[in-house]
C-alpha cells in the first residue's frame, strides 16, 4: 500500500443493526460494486447488535456521499445505521506505537466504574489501548464482569510497571487483575 | 548418513536467511523454496531464549518424540509479515533428528526454544501459524444462555 496515500482516499465506515444473515455480505457488495478496497476491518456481535468497523479506501476521484448514497438503500433494507468519516493523511499514516504489548485482564464481582478506574489508570500513564472487550457473565443474582484489554506500552515501560501500576486499584476493587506480555516472538 | 554438498549449501543459505531476518530464530528449507525436510533454529541470541537454549541446531529430517504440556504465545513468521496470531503449543518437546554432520542426535527443549522448533516443523508440513490460531476470545466469553 505504499504511496497509495496520495492518490487514495480513506473513509473510516461503521456499520450497526440488529443482528441477522447477510450484513457482511451485504456491506461487502456495496463496496465491491463501488470498487472500494477493504483496508481493515473488525466486526463482532455484541448483545444481539452486529457492529461492523472497516477503514476502506479507494482511489481519487471519490466522495463521501458517494460512498453513503450507495449504502442507504442496503442500510434501509437490512435496517442498519451507517456512519462514514473522511480521514485526514495525517490519520491514515498515522504508525502504531512500537513498545511492548500487554494483555490485561479484570475480573471481579460487577459494580459500577470498573472500566473507568482500570483505563483511566492507563491513559495517565500514556498507555495506548489497541483492543477491548467486556462482557457480564456470571448468574443475574451473582453477576461478575470480566473486562480484557490489550495495551502498547510506552518506550522505557514493562509489563512489571503495569502490574504494580493496577496492583493498588486491584485491592480498592477487589478484583482479579492479571497483566501478561503478548509481545509477538518472530520465528 | 553422508551429507552432500547440495545440502550443506542449502544449510548455508537457512542459516544466512535466519540471520538477515531482524529478530528471527528459525527457518526452515520450504520458506527460501526448497523442498526438503531441512530446518535451523538458534535462540540464544533472543531475550527470551538466551537462558534456555541448545545454541544452532542444524535439523534434517526432524520428528518430535514426545510432546508435553501446553503454552500460548503470540507468534510472528516472516513468511507472513505484518500478521500476528496467538499459537498454542507444546512447552516441553523431544526432538531427533540428523545434524549438519550427519549424525542422530536427540534433544529436549523448552521454553521459547521448543515452541521455535515447533514453529519450523510446521514449515515442513506446510503448516502456517495461522493454520494453528485457536479462536479463544471468542470461545471464553461467548455469551452464556440462562433460562
Amino acid at each position: 500500500m505504499e504511496g497509495s496515500g496520495e492518490t487514495a482516499m480513506h473513509f473510516a465506515v461503521t456499520i450497526i443493526g440488529k443482528d441477522k444473515p447477510g450484513i457482511v455480505a451485504g456491506a461487502a457488495e456495496v463496496l465491491y460494486r463501488l470498487g472500494c478496497n477493504i483496508e481493515d476491518s473488525s466486526s463482532t456481535l455484541l448483545g444481539g447488535e452486529f457492529a461492523m468497523i472497516l477503514i476502506v479506501s479507494h482511489e481519487k476521484p471519490f466522495s463521501k456521499t458517494r460512498l453513503l448514497e450507495d449504502f442507504k438503500s442496503f442500510g434501509e433494507a437490512m435496517q442498519l445505521s451507517v456512519f462514514v468519516r473522511t480521514l485526514t493523511q495525517d490519520e491514515v499514516h498515522q504508525e502504531m506505537p512500537s513498545g511492548e504489548l500487554c494483555m490485561v485482564s479484570v475480573y471481579g464481582s460487577d459494580q459500577p466504574g470498573i472500566v473507568f478506574r482500570v483505563t483511566k489508570e492507563l491513559a495517565e500513564r500514556n498507555i495506548t489501548i489497541s483492543d477491548m472487550n467486556t462482557r457480564l457473565i456470571g448468574t443475574p443474582e451473582e453477576p461478575v464482569y470480566v473486562l480484557m484489554l490489550e495495551a502498547v506500552l510506552p518506550e522505557g515501560m514493562d509489563i512489571k510497571d503495569v502490574s504494580h501500576l493496577l496492583e493498588k486499584l486491584k485491592k480498592e476493587l477487589q478484583v482479579e487483575i492479571g497483566v501478561k506480555s503478548v509481545t509477538p516472538v518472530s520465528l | 548418513m553422508a551429507i552432500n554438498d547440495e545440502t550443506r549449501d542449502l544449510i548455508r543459505d537457512l542459516i544466512d536467511t535466519m540471520h538477515a531476518g531482524p529478530g528471527s530464530v528459525g527457518v526452515a528449507a520450504p520458506q527460501i523454496g526448497a523442498t526438503l525436510r531441512i530446518c535451523v533454529v538458534d535462540v540464544s541470541k533472543s531475550k527470551l531464549g538466551r537462558a534456555n537454549n541448545h545454541g544452532l541446531l542444524i535439523m534434517i529430517n526432524p520428528e518430535i518424540l514426545k510432546r508435553e504440556g501446553a503454552g500460548v504465545m503470540r507468534e510472528g513468521c516472516m513468511s507472513v509479515p505484518d500478521y500476528t496470531g496467538d499459537v498454542e503449543r507444546a512447552v516441553e518437546i523431544t526432538v531427533r533428528f540428523v545434524d549438519e554432520n550427519g549424525d542422530v542426535r536427540q534433544v529436549e527443549a523448552s521454553g521459547f526454544e521448543a515452541v521455535a522448533i515447533q514453529h519450523e516443523i510446521d514449515h515442513l508440513d506446510g503448516i502456517l501459524f495461522l493454520d494453528r490460531i485457536t479462536s479463544l476470545k471468542t470461545g471464553l466469553f461467548r455469551r452464556k444462555k440462562y433460562k
